[in-house]
């Protein structure tokens, strides 16, 4: 992907520009990869750009606290959006309910009004910078019409309904099958129509699979034939143009096949809940009260580099904005301790919003 | 508290949400979990039979209690028989869980009858088929409270016996069944913990919204009788339960046994860090203070001269004499020091040569 753009000085950064996608929901990244957003844009941001085209997500469950479901709905609601293909697998009888729970994409009215009146201030308030360093989001989020590499989305409201009309969801229960022959025929059909080649790519698609290993699936004792299958998820993916998506609680299967399946995936999330009215978390944490629980990031996909990523922070604190859009907030992570076993975090105090970007306190 | 859990059970699901669902643990160490299940059920059942909850009827799947147990426990608890044919329905799994009585009868080995026929008690003969027993708990619960919005509450005494007779996943199908079954509000159940691997302990724990843990008081040496002894009269009860916005409430209580009955107080809150240690990484630096740091920061005297106390405080401005080094000085003598407690600067010359500069202007020396 050579520059195209003209060096203003000797000194200018080599940085082949990525060319821009002209299919709407795919964003091209470094080393020739291509990103489909997630549809919470802080995760986006942290991993990078999104889920690398190609790559197997898993998200551990936490068997306290339904915040998987939250990364679930937002995951596949960007993908109707963007007019891709999805595929969703669920342990119940009637997997096409749960479409009815997805979001929507939230329509803010601020946004017109925050940028004229940036413009017209010359004289800038201190306090008030947040409100301007919205200009300074990256171009790929084009507003007036265009259609934005990711959404942010209204939790509280249902997506429309011609989104999910007719078959554009496709639904598998996975109580119906006894061995996993019956789903992996399914996801193996549904990848076979985004096969990947060298030249341009037509669309993508998205596999979301919930609670693979629910207790009332009857190969739940099955272990080495889910490791089989999601290996097998794993290739199919890999030379297709897709992003397979599959959450599982990991207390429920044995620990050693637990940690088989965590090493199989590209991208590793996991959600933790918090207590409930928990003094000490209240004084370690600010904004305690309007947590909803913790997300780690234990793995982030390298594809066609051997340059890992190391992040800042690996947990983050989910968050409603308004009660209607999920943010992640960084809890600041001070260095461990080795001497006393006493002694909390305190430096949680300042926690920042990751929209702050280059202002670190 | 066990209150607060069956409040929960109480109020039920909302509409589209599985049904609330609670798992009690119970271990050898300390075996009351039947009780504290007694004392769930017989708490739901008088909410249910004063009409003060979400659910119109009760359906009892009794694997390791007979039918007449349960009509002998709620009669010591204070609640009418007589209407329990409105809201009871006991799914009698224990007299004949397998169906061999009735082969023996047929053979014609007894002649006696096996129960009496009492209208809210149902046999169930085949425990193994599960698609059969979940759906005579629905028929049961139907029967109950009619088709349409009504609902009902699901008692389970005893999971592990369950457990025995089918297949873990098998079982797992038909809690959530029952769960996501729109006329079901609530669902409860026994489980013994150490009877089961711990996959199987957790998958019960995954799909309950609620769970109640009777622990015994202390684990450590069994050997020390007295201990021992207190672990058959009193435990511990935690409770944690799910709640609707993503978090866990954790609750603690005691409980204690008297004559089968089970009495529940408060405990003394020790040890509540544990989870917040857990979720919050370690500082390096300590920037907390213990309680004896705090103690001693507050003896320390600060060098104010009013220090609002009422006495005036021996301040330390250097010179040792014996006068001053007294912490604890009485009132009339404070006044005799009062001079000496004022700062005083005293210099001592290095050299008596020096010639005293204090009235002098340095600048004088300049010519200019």
């Amino acid at each position: 992907m050579a520059s195209s753009k003209v060096r203003t000085s000797s000194f200018s950064r080599k940085v082949p520009a990525a060319p821009t996608s002209s299919i709407p929901g795919l964003k091209y990244g470094p080393n020739g990869t291509i990103f489909l957003s997630s549809g919470i844009p802080d995760l986006d941001k942290i991993l990078g750009g999104g889920f690398h085209l190609g790559s197997l997500v898993m998200i551990m469950e936490d068997t306290e606290a339904p915040h998987h479901m939250l990364l679930l709905r937002t995951f596949m609601s960007q993908g109707l959006i963007h007019n891709q293909p999805v595929l969703y697998a669920s342990p119940s009888k009637n997997p096409r309910a749960f479409l009815g729970t997805l979001p929507a994409t939230l329509v803010s009215k601020d946004d017109k009004s925050l940028k004229s009146d940036a413009e017209q201030k010359d004289l800038r308030i201190a306090w008030q910078y947040k409100k301007y360093l919205g200009e300074n989001k990256p171009p790929i989020e084009e507003r007036d019409g265009k259609v934005e590499y990711c959404n942010e989305f209204d939790l509280r409201k249902p997506i429309e309904k011609h989104l999910i009309a007719g078959n554009r969801v496709e639904c598998v229960s996975l109580l119906d099958c006894s061995s996993l022959a019956g789903i992996r025929d399914s996801c193996s059909k549904f990848l076979s129509q985004l096969p990947r080649y060298d030249g341009n790519i037509t669309s993508a698609g998205r596999i979301a699979i919930q609670s693979f290993c629910a207790p009332q699936c009857e190969y739940y004792d099955k272990e080495w034939d889910m490791l089989s299958f999601i290996r097998s998820i794993k290739s199919m993916v890999r030379s297709s143009n897709a992003v397979a998506f599959i959450t599982f609680p990991a207390s429920l299967v044995s620990p050693s096949v637990s940690k088989r399946w965590q090493h199989l995936a590209d991208t590793l999330l996991a959600v933790k809940a918090i207590p409930d009215e928990d003094k000490e978390l209240a004084t370690l944490l600010t904004g305690y009260q309007d947590m909803l629980g913790l997300l780690s990031i234990h793995k982030v996909a390298r594809f066609n580099t051997q340059v890992p990523v190391i992040l800042d922070a690996t947990t983050y604190s989910m968050k409603l904005q308004k009660r209607r859009s999920l943010v992640l907030e960084c809890l600041n992570q001070a260095p461990v301790d080795g001497s006393s076993g006493s002694s909390y975090g305190t430096s949680g105090g300042c926690s920042s919003s990751l929209n702050t970007g280059g202002l670190d306190f | 508290m066990a209150d607060a859990v069956c409040r929960v059970l109480r109020d039920g699901a909302l509409e589209g949400e599985h049904a609330t669902s609670l798992t009690i643990y119970d271990s050898v160490d300390s075996p009351f979990g039947p009780v504290v299940f007694d004392y769930i059920f017989t708490h739901l059942s008088s909410f249910i039979s004063s009409g003060k909850s979400q659910s119109r009827g009760i359906v009892l799947v009794a694997f390791s209690r007979s039918p007449s147990f349960t009509s002998e426990l709620l009669r010591n608890r204070g609640i009418d028989i007589g209407t329990s044919h409105e809201w009871l329905r006991v799914l009698d799994c224990y007299t004949d869980p397998l169906g061999w009585k009735e082969r023996i009868k047929d053979h014609g080995a007894i002649k006696t009858p096996l129960t009496e026929a009492s209208d809210n008690v149902s046999l169930c003969k085949d425990v193994r088929n599960l698609n059969h027993l979940f759906s005579l708990i629905l028929t049961l619960g139907k029967g109950l409270v009619e088709d349409g919005k009504n609902r009902f509450a699901v008692a389970i005494d005893s999971l592990s016996e369950m457990v025995r007779y089918a297949s873990l996943s098998s079982v797992a199908c038909l809690l959530s069944n029952l769960r996501s079954h729109a006329q079901v509000s609530s669902i409860f159940w026994l489980l013994h913990s150490d009877l089961h691997d711990t996959k199987a302990v957790a998958s019960f724990e995954y799909m309950s919204s609620m769970v109640a843990n009777v622990k015994p008081l202390t684990t450590e040496n069994i050997d020390n009788f007295s201990l021992l002894e207190q672990n058959y009269k009193r435990g511990h009860f935690h409770a944690s339960l799910k709640r609707r916005n993503g978090r866990v409430r954790v609750m603690r209580e005691e409980f204690f046994i008297d004559n089968s009955l089970i009495k529940f107080t408060s405990m003394v809150a020790a040890g509540e860090n544990a989870v917040a240690q857990s979720l919050v990484p370690k500082v390096q630096f300590n920037l907390q203070l213990s309680d004896k740091e705090r103690n001693d920061r507050a003896k320390v005297v600060l060098p104010f001269e009013h220090q609002e106390t009422g006495k005036s405080v021996q301040i330390y401005d250097g010179r040792k004499s014996g006068k001053h080094e007294s912490i604890v000085v009485p009132v009339e003598e404070v006044k005799k020091h009062e001079g000496s407690g004022r700062g005083e600067i005293i210099y001592f010359r290095d050299s008596d040569d020096e010639m005293p500069d204090s009235d002098e202007d340095p600048d004088d020396d300049l010519d200019i």
